[in-house]
C-alpha cells in the first residue's frame, strides 16, 4: 500500500516536471523519407522540432541560418559535399569522442559529422535484359549498346548532369576539380558523354522531369544498364530483377548529421545522431528507400539489396573535398546541356566551366 | 401496476424501441461527425491546394519569364540598349516584380535597381532560387535570383528581381472561406507572409502554433485539431516553381464553426430519435394496452369459472391466439356449465333410480297380496247376485285393486328399464337393449295395436313413414314409446294423430315423430313431461310414467326425445331421434 502511495505520487509530482525540450533538427529528406522520419520519431518517443530545408537550396539556408546564429538547430542533415565549406567557415563541432568510435564502416569517417547513409553512382542492371556485367565505361556502354534494338533504341539510363559525368571525366584522366578540368581529357571525356545522348542514350527529358521519366524508362524494360543511386533503388517497388554493380571511376557521397556550433543543445543533437544512425532506425530506412547505412551493425541488418549497394560503392571514389566542389556543377551543368544541345562544342563548354571555376576559387576558401 | 402482464408488454415494447432507436442515433451521430470531419479537412486541403497552385502559377510564370529574359541577355550582354528594353518588357510582362537588377559574375551591378542588402546572389542553389519572403516597406516581397548563362553554359551575369508578393494576400482575399476560417502562408522561417484576415496577424500571433511546426516539419500535407481549431496545411516545397520555396499553407477553422454542421446533425438526429421514441413509447402503450385487455378479459372469466359463474358475461374477443384462447375459454366455460347440469342431473338421477328401485321392491311386495285382494273381490262378486247391497263395495274394491294393479305394472316397467348411463348389457332389470328394428314395420305393428282404443276415442291415426334403413334399437322398445305416445295424444282429445319420420342430423340417424291435433303441452310442462310420476291427466287417470320409459328406453338406444308445438302451431309433436344401426 505504502508503494503504491509513493508511486502515485510520484506520478503526480512527475506531472509538474516540464517536457522536455525538442530537438532542433533542420534536414534535406525529400517528401517521403520526411514522413517516415516524423513518424519513427513519434514512434520511439522523440520529441523533435524538424524543419525542412529543401536540398536545393539546403547549402544556402544552413549557411544564412548558421552564419544569422538564430534559431540555430542542434542538428543539421547535409550532403557530404557541404562538409568542408560549413567546416572551412568553422561552423560545425567535432564529433564527441564516444560517437567517433562507433562501428563506423570503413568508407565514412565520423570527425566533423556523423555519416548517416552512403550514397554515390552505381550500374543498375536489369535481370530480364539480359545485360552482361560491365567493368569499364567503354563496357558499359559496349553492353548496353548491345541490348539496344527497334523497341528498345536507347538501352542507357544516364543523366545529363556535371553528377553522371564524372565517370566520363575520370575515364578520360580529368576529374572534377580546378587542376584537372583544363586538360584534354575534360574535353575528351565531355564529347563522349554528351555524344550518348540521343545514340545509346535518350536525349535528356525537360529539366525538372528527369528522375520520373528515367524510372518510367526502366519500369518499361526501355532501359538495360541504368547509371543512377541508391536514391531512386528506394523508390523501385519491384526491386527483385535489379542486378547491382560497381561502375567505373563513379563518384561517391552520402548524407552526415552535423551539430554547428550554435546549437542551443549540442548534446541533444549528437543524440539525435546517434538515434539515426541506429540499427532500428537505420535499418527502417534502408528496407524502405534502399539507403545504405553507415554502421557495419546497420548494414549487417540491412536488405542484402542494401548490402549489394553497399559493395557496389565500396570501389567508388569520393568527389574533392573542399569548400567549392559542391558549387562546381552550378558551371559544370550547363556547359554539359549547352554540349549535348550542340549549343557549344566541348571545347568551348570546357573553357566556359574552367573560367567559371577559376572565378569561384577567388572568391571562395578552396 | 409494475408486475401486470400490461406493464411488462409495456417495458418490452419501450425496450424494443429504446434500443434500436439508441444505436442507430449513436451510429447514425458517430457516421455524420466523421463524414463531417473528413469534408471539412478535405475541404480545406482542396482549398489550400488550389491557391498553392495559383501561387506555383503565378511565380513560376515569373521565373520562366526571368529565366528566358536572362538567356536572351547573356548572348549579349554587353547591348545596354538592348538590356533596358529588355528590362522594361520584363518589368511590363511581369507585374509582380517591384525592382530589377543585373549584375555580373563576380556580383558587380551592371544595370537596374540596387540590389537589396542580404541578397546571397552565389551559387549554392543550382543556379537560381526564390528565397524567404522579406519585408519591403512593411510588404511581403521575395527574391528570385536567376543566373544568366550564355550558349556555351558560362555565367555571364546574374539577374535579381523582387517580387511583391501582395497578390498572395489579393488570391487569399478573394477565396471563398467559411465561416471564422482564415488562410496563412508562412515561410521557412515561420514568418507571416500573407493571410485572409482584413486586419494584418502579427507575425508573434502565430508563433507556437502547433500547426505551424507540424506544416514546417512536413513535406507534403496533413491536417491537425489543436488549441480549438481545424488545420490543414500543405508544404509547398512540392510545387514545380516553388522548388526551394520552404513555405506552408494552413487554412484554419474554429471546431465551433468547422464541425456546425455535425453539431446540427446531432442535434436534429437527438430530436428526431426522440420524437420516434416518444411515438413508439406512445404506440407501444396503446398497443400494450390492446392486446393486455382480452387477456385481463380472460383473467376475469377464469376467476368467474372458479367461482362457478362459467356462462357469465359477454363472449370474449381478441386478435391472433388470443383470440383463439378467449373462444376456448369460452367453451370450456360452456363445458363445465354442461358437466355441472349433467352431474345435477346424474345426482337427481340416481337419486330417481333409487326411489324406482324402492318402489319396484315396494310394488313387487304388494304386487302379490293385491293380486290375492283382488282375486277375492273377483270370487266374491261371482257370488253375489245382482242387486246384492255388498256388490257395489266388492266392484269398489276389485277397481281400486286393478287401478293399484296398473300403477304397480308402470312401477315395474320403469324399474325395468335401463338408466342411460348404463351400458346396454349390463341393463340390470334384463331389457335387451341391443338389436335394431326397421321403423315401417314398427310402426305397422303399432297402428293394429292402437286401433281399438282409437275408434273408442273417435281418434284416427295417420302413418307416414315408408321402409327404411333399421334403426339402433329393439322393436317392441321402439313400439312401445310409439304406443305410449299415440294414446297419450288420443288421451289428452286429439282427433287425428300422425306418425312420420325423416332423415336425422347428418344422415346417421332418423327422426320419428308424433304429432297431434290435440292442445298440444303448455311450454312450462315442456322441461317435466320426462320426468317420472309428472302427469297433467286427472287424478287417478294416469301414473306419471309413461314418458318417463320413453325417454329411458330412447336414451338407451343412444338417442333422444323431445317435444314441442306442431309444425303449423295446432297440437303437441314429439321428435324421437334415433342412431340408424
Amino acid at each position: 500500500m505504502r508503494r503504491v502511495l509513493l508511486l502515485i505520487a510520484a506520478a503526480a509530482c512527475g506531472g509538474e516536471h516540464p517536457a522536455p525540450a525538442p530537438i532542433k533538427f533542420l534536414h534535406t529528406f525529400g517528401p517521403e523519407e520526411t514522413e517516415l522520419f516524423n513518424a519513427t520519431m513519434t514512434e520511439r518517443g522523440i520529441a523533435v522540432e524538424a524543419k525542412l530545408a529543401p536540398f536545393a537550396r539546403g547549402q544556402q539556408v544552413i549557411g544564412e541560418i548558421l552564419r544569422a546564429g538564430t534559431s540555430c538547430p542542434d542538428l543539421i542533415r547535409i550532403d557530404a559535399t557541404w562538409l568542408p565549406g560549413l567546416v572551412a567557415h568553422d561552423l560545425l563541432l567535432p564529433v564527441p569522442p564516444e560517437l567517433q568510435h562507433e562501428d563506423w564502416l570503413p568508407e565514412v569517417e565520423a570527425r566533423m559529422g556523423v555519416p548517416q547513409t552512403i550514397d554515390g553512382l552505381i550500374e543498375l542492371r536489369d535481370e530480364a535484359a539480359p545485360a552482361p556485367r560491365s567493368s569499364s565505361i567503354a563496357d558499359l556502354v559496349a553492353a548496353a549498346r548491345a541490348t539496344a534494338h527497334a523497341e528498345r533504341p536507347h538501352p542507357l539510363g544516364l543523366r545529363a548532369d556535371g553528377y553522371w559525368f564524372v565517370p566520363w571525366l575520370r575515364d578520360a584522366g580529368s576529374d572534377i576539380d580546378l587542376d584537372h578540368i583544363g586538360n584534354a581529357g575534360a574535353v575528351e571525356g565531355l564529347a563522349q558523354f554528351a555524344a550518348l545522348f540521343g545514340d545509346v542514350a535518350p536525349p535528356p527529358p525537360p529539366a525538372g522531369s528527369e528522375a520520373p521519366e528515367e524510372l518510367r524508362r526502366w519500369l518499361q524494360h526501355d532501359t538495360a544498364y541504368w547509371v543512377t543511386g541508391p536514391w531512386q533503388v528506394g523508390a523501385l517497388r519491384e526491386r527483385e530483377r535489379l542486378q547491382i554493380t560497381a561502375l567505373a571511376g563513379a563518384p561517391r557521397g552520402g548524407q552526415m548529421l552535423v551539430v554547428p556550433k550554435c546549437a542551443k543543445d549540442p548534446a541533444a543533437g549528437w543524440r539525435l545522431a546517434g538515434e539515426l544512425t541506429s540499427v532500428p532506425v537505420a535499418t527502417k530506412f534502408a528496407e524502405a528507400f534502399a539507403t545504405v547505412p553507415t554502421r557495419a551493425s546497420a548494414l549487417a541488418a540491412a536488405p542484402p539489396l542494401v548490402q549489394a549497394e553497399y559493395q557496389a560503392l565500396r570501389g567508388a571514389q569520393p568527389l574533392a573535398r573542399s569548400p567549392v566542389t559542391p558549387l562546381l556543377f552550378d558551371d559544370l551543368n550547363p556547359a554539359i546541356a549547352a554540349v549535348i544541345a550542340h549549343d557549344a562544342t566541348p571545347q568551348e563548354a570546357i573553357d566556359g566551366v574552367r573560367r567559371g571555376w577559376e572565378r569561384l576559387a577567388r572568391r571562395e576558401p578552396r | 401496476m409494475k408486475g401486470s402482464l400490461r406493464w411488462r408488454v409495456l417495458l418490452v415494447m419501450a425496450l424494443a424501441a429504446l434500443l434500436p432507436t439508441l444505436v442507430v442515433g449513436v451510429l447514425a451521430i458517430l457516421r455524420a461527425r466523421h463524414d463531417v470531419e473528413d469534408e471539412v479537412q478535405r475541404g480545406a486541403l482542396a482549398h489550400i491546394r488550389a491557391l498553392g497552385a495559383a501561387l506555383d502559377g503565378t511565380l513560376q510564370d515569373a521565373r520562366r519569364t526571368v529565366e528566358l529574359a536572362s538567356s536572351q541577355w547573356a548572348d549579349a550582354p554587353g547591348d545596354a540598349r538592348a538590356t533596358q528594353l529588355l528590362m522594361a518588357r520584363l518589368r511590363r510582362d511581369v507585374p509582380i516584380v517591384q525592382s530589377l537588377s543585373i549584375l555580373d559574375p563576380d556580383g558587380k551591378s551592371l544595370y537596374g535597381d540596387p540590389v537589396p542588402a542580404g541578397v546571397d546572389i552565389g551559387s549554392h542553389s543550382f543556379g537560381g532560387y526564390i528565397g524567404d519572403a522579406v519585408f519591403v516597406d512593411g510588404r511581403p516581397t521575395v527574391h528570385l535570383v536567376v543566373q544568366a548563362r550564355g550558349r556555351t553554359g558560362e555565367l555571364m551575369g546574374v539577374f535579381v528581381a523582387s517580387l511583391d508578393l501582395g497578390f498572395v494576400h489579393d488570391v487569399i482575399a478573394a477565396a471563398r472561406l467559411g465561416p471564422g476560417a482564415r488562410v496563412l502562408v508562412i515561410d521557412g522561417r515561420g514568418e507571416l507572409v500573407a493571410t485572409s484576415e482584413p486586419t494584418a496577424t502579427p507575425t508573434s500571433a502565430i508563433k507556437g502554433n502547433p500547426v505551424v511546426d507540424r506544416a514546417l516539419a512536413s513535406s507534403v500535407e496533413g491536417t491537425l485539431s489543436a488549441g480549438g481549431w481545424v488545420s490543414a496545411y500543405r508544404n509547398l516545397s512540392s510545387y514545380q516553381s516553388l522548388r526551394g520555396v520552404r513555405w506552408a499553407i494552413i487554412h484554419q477553422q474554429p471546431e465551433a464553426q468547422a464541425y456546425a454542421l455535425a453539431r446540427r446533425t446531432t442535434r436534429d438526429t437527438i430530436l428526431i430519435g426522440g420524437i420516434a421514441l416518444a411515438l413508439a413509447l406512445g404506440l407501444g402503450a396503446f398497443f400494450a394496452t390492446r392486446l393486455t385487455r382480452p387477456l385481463a378479459d380472460l383473467a376475469r372469466r377464469a376467476d368467474a369459472i372458479a367461482a362457478g359463474h362459467a356462462t357469465e358475461g359477454p363472449a370474449i374477443e381478441g386478435p391472433g391466439e388470443i383470440g383463439v384462447l378467449a373462444r376456448q375459454v369460452d367453451d370450456m366455460a360452456k363445458r363445465i356449465a354442461e358437466r355441472a347440469e349433467l352431474a345435477a342431473a346424474l345426482a337427481r338421477g340416481d337419486r330417481l333410480a333409487s326411489v324406482g328401485v324402492m318402489s319396484a321392491q315396494v310394488a313387487h311386495e304388494i304386487n302379490n297380496p293385491l293380486t290375492t285382494v283382488l282375486g277375492y273381490a273377483k270370487l266374491l262378486l261371482e257370488d253375489k247376485p245382482e242387486g246384492h247391497p255388498d256388490r257395489s263395495a266388492l266392484e269398489l274394491i276389485a277397481e281400486e285393486a286393478e287401478r293399484m294393479k296398473k300403477i304397480i305394472g308402470g312401477l315395474l316397467e320403469y324399474a325395468r328399464a335401463p338408466r342411460p348411463s348404463e351400458p346396454a348389457t349390463q341393463v340390470a332389470t334384463g331389457a335387451v337393449t341391443s338389436g335394431s328394428s326397421e321403423p315401417s314395420a314398427v310402426v305397422k305393428h303399432v297402428a293394429a295395436l292402437v286401433a281399438p282404443q282409437l275408434r273408442k276415442a273417435k281418434a284416427q291415426l295417420v302413418t307416414a313413414v315408408e321402409p327404411q334403413q333399421p334403426l339402433s334399437i329393439e322393436a317392441h322398445a321402439l313400439q312401445q314409446v310409439l304406443v305410449n305416445l299415440v294414446q297419450n295424444a288420443a288421451q289428452a282429445g286429439a282427433t287425428t294423430i300422425t306418425i312420420g319420420s325423416r332423415p336425422g342430423p347428418g344422415g346417421i340417424a332418423t327422426v320419428l315423430t308424433v304429432a297431434d291435433d290435440g292442445p298440444g303441452i303448455p311450454a312450462a310442462d315442456r322441461s317435466r313431461v320426462f320426468d317420472p310420476f309428472f302427469t297433467t291427466k286427472a287424478p287417478g287417470t294416469g301414473t306419471g310414467l309413461g314418458l318417463a320409459v320413453c325417454k329411458h328406453l330412447v336414451a338407451t338406444a343412444g338417442g333422444t326425445i323431445e317435444v314441442g308445438d306442431r309444425a303449423d302451431g295446432h297440437g303437441a309433436e314429439f321428435r324421437v331421434t334415433i342412431p340408424v344401426a
